[in-house]
């Protein structure tokens, strides 16, 4: 194949061995094909693996005036892969037939290891065919051009590819950096619920058993809950669905655990002062339409009795030896509106009793038909669960749940069994 | 399962009838961007929520609530919503809806 003569010369050159009369620049822009769009491309490196001389020229030629200066060549197949690797090319201008080398076979190759899967490759190719096309995209071309070339149209296809790698880069970079940042967001938001042996602990000093589940259905989530002891007989247990989702959701969590952090012990005794003066204080700071559902109990040793308040939370669940009870979780959202009030409400948890606490993530999942589990489905999915593992019915619950409704939910997903001893 | 959320406006002389229907909930938060477009209404106009043909709303969906009565009393608009059934009606039941909402059943 004539590969040289079928490259057409560019307007201005003599199509010798030497560029002359190089187009005046003043920048990229200043020749009619150094187009002032997009990303400038003085930065980016481009490969040309031509095995005639003329064409490598030529090409360079119209790589200058788009502003390209960072140029390397290669005459082989294994000239090919040297410099891919020396030179780390943000684009490869590829011959697809040439005596020493199968543009078509190298190209194919290329895409078959992971370093340069991504690497725009543009092939020209003096065949036009549809056929010959086929098979040059086949090998995993990124574009194609056709012999002879236009300088206009080579120029406009190298900077189309070099600016979408660019954005593509970023975009990557970008999407790395979040991660980063909210795989950090999501370790900070696990710390922020008691850690397991202290939990443990906790349960041992006060004759209680717990189980817990915590999970955000993204990196990072709304949901947070906490226990800690105070008095010597009770023990507070504190859960929150902030709305929403995600990060804003996240930093509401954070919001509400460090105020709850502040508030002195003396004042965790009464959960509906607590959530007044919580509600108070989330009104001031957070946005309109954002707030909280929460459930706040005491458990009280010393007679065995449970004291809470809520705020809009689904119904916990208790269980008795007269079965699955829920308990009345109803009032004003957390952080909606200014003058809520709240109500406390008393009800006995006696030895073997438990209550179950859990978040919407939990009673809202949707099976694969689409239907709802809903506060009753879950109702009857914890007595089933208690019914198969007394001992340990949260795990028991867990693999159900999951069984019907998948690991991945759309919410996140709080859920607490504790057990009086 | 039902759609996304959507709406449809019933207009009187001196009332307005946004009528909710299908999921709401977090993700329709554009969707609720128009239906508060729809309170650009002179001072003293009523403003209905029907929600009898919502199917379900999660606590994202109470916060477009509360934007909209917020919305009304900034624009001095008389707010009310009406027509709760089944899980719309528990939530807005269990969030105490009826101490800060007018509810017209």
């Amino acid at each position: 194949m004539g590969h040289a003569r079928a490259m057409t010369a560019a307007p201005g050159t003599d199509g010798g061995d030497t560029p002359t009369r190089p187009p005046p620049r003043t920048g990229a822009g200043a020749s009619v094909y150094g187009m002032e769009l997009g990303i400038p491309l003085d930065g980016c490196r481009v490969l040309i693996a031509d095995d005639s001389a003329f064409n490598r020229r030529t090409l360079t030629r119209f790589l200058q005036w788009a502003g390209i200066t960072q140029v390397a060549f290669a005459a082989s197949a294994e000239e090919v892969m040297e410099r891919l690797e020396s030179f780390a090319p943000d684009l490869l201008l590829l011959d697809a037939a040439m005596p020493r080398m199968d543009g078509i076979g190298v190209c194919r190759s290329l895409r078959g290891d992971p370093r340069w899967r991504d690497l725009p490759i543009l092939m020209q190719s003096a065949l036009h065919s549809d056929q010959m096309r086929t098979v040059c995209f086949s090998a995993g071309a990124t574009d194609l051009i056709a012999k002879p070339i236009n300088p206009g149209e080579c120029i406009a296809r190298v900077r189309y590819h070099l600016e979408r790698r660019s954005m593509v880069r970023e975009l990557r970079a970008f999407h790395k950096r979040v991660e980063r940042d909210l795989r950090q967001a999501r370790a900070m938001q696990l710390a922020l619920v008691p850690e397991e042996a202290e939990l443990a602990a906790l349960a041992e000093r006060n004759g209680l058993a717990v189980d817990s589940v915590f999970r955000a259905s993204d990196e990072i989530g709304g949901d947070f809950w906490t226990a800690f002891e105070f008095d010597g007989t009770r023990v507070g247990i504190f859960a929150a669905d902030l709305s929403g989702h995600g990060i804003a959701a996240a930093i509401n969590a954070f919001r509400l655990h460090t105020l709850l952090t502040r508030t002195p012990p003396e004042e965790m005794r009464d959960p509906a002062g607590l959530l007044r003066q919580l509600n108070g204080r989330l009104c001031e700071i957070l946005p309109l339409g954002q707030f909280a559902t929460a459930f706040y109990g005491v458990i009280d040793r010393a007679d065995d009795t449970l004291l809470y308040a809520a705020a809009a939370s689904p119904s916990p669940l208790l269980a008795t030896s007269f079965g699955f009870q829920p308990l009345d979780a109803s009032g004003p959202l957390l952080g909606a509106f200014g003058e809520s009030a709240y109500t406390n409400r008393r009800v006995p948890l006696r030895r073997g009793d438990a209550l179950f606490l859990y978040s919407d993530g939990l009673s809202e999942a949707r099976d694969a038909g689409g239907a709802m589990l809903g506060e009753d489905g879950l109702l009857r999915l914890a007595e089933r669960a208690a019914a198969d593992a007394p001992d340990r019915p949260l795990p028991a619950l867990m693999a159900r749940h999951a069984a019907i409704h998948g690991e991945r939910l759309t919410d996140d997903v709080t859920a607490l069994w504790i057990t009086l001893r | 399962m039902s759609a996304a959320m959507d709406f449809s406006v019933r207009e009187a002389p001196a009332s307005t009838e946004i009528v909710l229907s299908g999921r709401m909930t977090f993700a329709d938060h554009d969707t609720f961007r128009d239906v508060i477009a729809t309170f650009e209404r002179p001072a003293g106009h009523r403003m209905v929520f029907d929600l009898s043909r919502l199917d379900f709303v999660d606590s994202s969906g109470l916060g477009m609530f509360i934007i909209a009565r917020d919305t009304a009393q900034r624009r001095n608009l008389d707010f009310a919503i009406r027509g709760a059934r089944d899980e719309v009606r528990r939530l807005i039941t269990i969030a105490k809806f009826h101490t800060m909402f007018n509810i017209a059943d």
